[in-house]
């Protein structure tokens, strides 16, 4: 490919907006990770395989409805809550016993569970591919800098942001984020004034897992739905959260525009090695600021 | 005389185990362990070989089974890694002594078990690893390819390619080795054909990657004349989805080696790209003859769905094993591998060959291109070219010479 073509403002205007859009799932998905790994101090393996379950219930969910615009909508508003309610059940019936063990434990355990709900998804919805589709308007591309841009990820470009705005005003503006954060850097603390901390433990967890979910039903439309989906998400969201700050949800945000556009420029440049140059990012970040980006909670 | 009492009751319960021993053999079943990927993407595929074979292993159990005995099976999961592949075989031989080894989707396990079952001299039956080395290069007397692999693939690809005007192709694809190997097979066939070709550019991106938008993005500002899909597992449906979204499919013909085949097109429902080139080794519906029909009714009887390509590879496998069983007379490996060198079974796509040379099954490969159905909810191939088996194949001289003979 020429150099000329690929240096085209159309070309980098277009790969930047995609780029963006990607970034947009993995800040949803990598946010919910940092958010569980900033006030449990345990990074959940097993967050992988929640996205998984968040876009197989979209899939059940909208097929209920025959894949019509409303049965999108309604997969986009209750997979999450599907996800959340079971994270809520994992974490009162097993996990919540753990805390008063070493930290292994909890990683150990969320590993163990990662093997357990890829499983069950395969017991539940069988091994077929599966397929959803968004309502009409929001299907095909519209013409930005000469590209097609999928109209979907327009869509994707603009719940992001509405995500990062929601988050911010939960963790800032609500009494259970605020306790949240506050539990995130001393624990103890939070205990001694008198607030149970098991149960803040608790709302982290599904509010982490919401959001896995959340990105495993938006991201549903784009791919296919298959077994193996919470392997690959869950090596990158280890290496977004670490290379954001631990814990730390706006180094999510960083931390996934890296990735997302590390990539989509990568392909403009060099196609063929295009899938190496995220973790070169994550290599010369990690040398640079071996802490992360932004300052880890811990 | 305690000691000789104890010696004689010895040489008894001895000597009823000499008794025992040959009837129970007699009703000993023919045993054959499928070895595959139960977990992951490929599990869509891998079901269905086994369905498959089942039930061509029940059909011949309630005829009576093969030379008197019956036909048992089990399963084994590889989880897609070799040093699984490897222990669960040597079980498989060493502890539930199998007669015959089938599987599996890996190729990398497939050339892994090759090497075992060559020292152990059990027949292993590939049924869905499509490298061109299992009855190519690193082929031998004890392994049987029953799908199609790469160069066949690329042969039959580049038939159809080779009509069409396209000069300038990119070529992009999963980077493992089968996206290679593809991209390999159908590239070095097409230029056989059509030396005026060019490859303009590559792209390959990560196993089962989900955001395809910025390779195809970036494909389009180069402007080739088409491009050529090296795709496997997840990325098959993937890329067409992209393909849809983006108008892709509309703006640079596209060549998918597994476009038309039902794995990819039944999730997509009516939101498949159309007009995207692509070939298969079975469709369903094509061609409609007495056998297809037969098979595919049953099949969608016993277990509710549409066969797709595995199924035929399970089914073809299955055959083999009867009738070459049948043929040697007894239960003797060697017997059984001379029986079905060159044998000839029937099958849903007519009948196929288990070639000598290199113990490889000449498959038709059906070349078409994606379209709406009427019938059905989700898209079928249309324009159909079956490409005969013998056509696809590389001669037995190049096999020999792959082999170093």
């Amino acid at each position: 490919m020429d150099i000329g073509q690929v240096f085209t403002f159309s070309a980098l205007g277009s790969q930047f907006l995609v780029g963006l859009s990607r970034s947009m799932i993995l800040f949803i998905v990598c946010s919910g990770m940092s958010f569980v790994l900033g006030v449990l101090r345990v990074p959940n393996v097993a967050h992988g395989s929640l996205y998984m379950i968040g876009a197989f219930s979209a899939f059940s969910i909208a097929s209920l409805f025959g894949g019509s615009p409303t049965g999108f909508w309604l997969a986009l508003i209750f997979a999450p809550l599907v996800v959340a309610f079971v994270s809520l059940i994992v974490e009162r019936a097993l996990f919540c016993h753990l805390y008063e063990r070493e930290h292994l434990m909890l990683l150990l355990f969320t590993f163990a569970l990662m093997l357990i709900l890829g499983d069950l998804v395969k017991l539940t919805w069988g091994s077929e591919y599966k397929s959803i589709v968004a309502p009409p308007f929001l299907r095909g591309s519209i013409t930005i800098f000469d590209s097609p841009f999928p109209r979907y990820n327009l869509f994707l470009l603009i719940i992001g942001p509405l995500v990062a705005i929601g988050l911010w005003i939960f963790t800032n503006k609500t009494k259970i984020g605020k306790i949240s954060r506050a539990a995130a850097v001393d624990r103890e603390m939070v205990g001694a004034v008198g607030i149970n901390v098991s149960w803040v433990f608790a709302a982290a967890f599904v509010i982490g897992c919401y959001l896995a979910g959340l990105g495993g039903a938006l991201v549903a439309p784009t791919v296919s739905i298959t077994l193996g989906m919470d392997h690959t998400i869950i090596i990158e969201a280890f290496l977004i959260v670490t290379i954001g700050g631990l814990g730390n949800m706006w180094g999510a945000l960083v931390g996934s525009l890296i990735f997302g556009l590390t990539h989509a420029f990568g392909v403009l440049f060099w196609p063929q090695f295009a899938i190496v140059f995220p973790y070169i990012a994550v290599t010369i970040i990690l040398i640079w600021k071996p802490t992360g980006m932004l300052k880890s909670v811990w | 005389m305690k000691k000789v009492f104890w010696v004689v009751i010895a040489l008894f319960c001895f000597s009823t185990f000499f008794i025992i021993f040959p009837l129970s053999s007699a009703a000993r079943p023919i045993k054959v362990g499928i070895i595959d990927c139960y977990s992951g993407p490929a599990t869509t595929f891998t079901y269905d070989v086994r369905d498959a074979f089942k039930m061509a292993v029940d059909e011949v159990n309630a005829k009576g089974g093969v030379l008197g005995r019956k036909l048992e099976f089990t399963t084994r999961d590889t989880k897609f890694k070799v040093d699984l592949g490897i222990s669960v075989a040597k079980e498989l031989i060493m502890r539930q002594n199998v007669d015959i080894l089938m599987g599996t989707i890996s190729s990398s396990v497939a050339l892994a078990l090759s090497e075992i079952v060559k020292r152990e001299k059990t027949p292993f039956f590939c049924t869905f690893s499509k490298s061109a080395k299992i009855t190519g290069e690193k082929g031998h007397r004890y392994v049987f390819g029953i799908t199609e692999n790469t160069s066949m693939i690329g042969k039959a690809a580049a038939v159809g390619l080779a009509k069409k005007p396209y000069v300038k192709y990119w070529i992009a694809g999963d980077d493992y080795e089968y996206g290679h190997a593809l991209a390999d097979g159908v590239w070095g066939n097409l230029r056989k054909k059509r030396a005026d070709v060019k490859m303009v550019g590559q792209s390959w991106w990560k196993v089962g990657e989900p955001e395809l938008t910025p390779y195809l993005t970036a494909i389009l500002s180069a402007k080739p004349d088409a491009v050529i899909f090296a795709t496997g597992g997840a990325s098959m449906v993937n890329i067409m989805k992209v393909a849809k979204a983006t108008g892709f499919a509309k703006k640079i013909p596209m060549f998918v080696h597994t476009a038309t085949e039902l794995s990819t097109l039944m999730p997509l429902g009516q939101q498949a790209p159309e007009g995207v080139l692509g070939t298969s080794n079975y469709h369903f519906y094509f061609p409609k003859t007495p056998e297809n029909n037969k098979f595919v009714k049953v099949f969608k009887k016993t277990y509710g769905r549409y066969p797709k390509v595995g199924a035929l590879y399970g089914y073809i496998t299955a055959q083999f094993i009867i009738k070459g069983f049948k043929k040697a007379g007894k239960l003797d490996t060697e017997m059984f591998i001379d029986a079905i060198e060159g044998m000839k079974v029937g099958s849903p796509v007519g009948e196929i060959q288990l070639r000598a040379c290199d113990h490889q099954a000449v498959l038709p490969m059906f070349l078409g291109k994606t379209e709406r159905s009427s019938e059905y909810p989700f898209f079928i191939a249309t324009d159909i070219t079956t490409i005969p088996g013998p056509d696809v194949m590389p001669t037995c001289d190049e096999i020999k010479k792959a082999r170093g003979k």
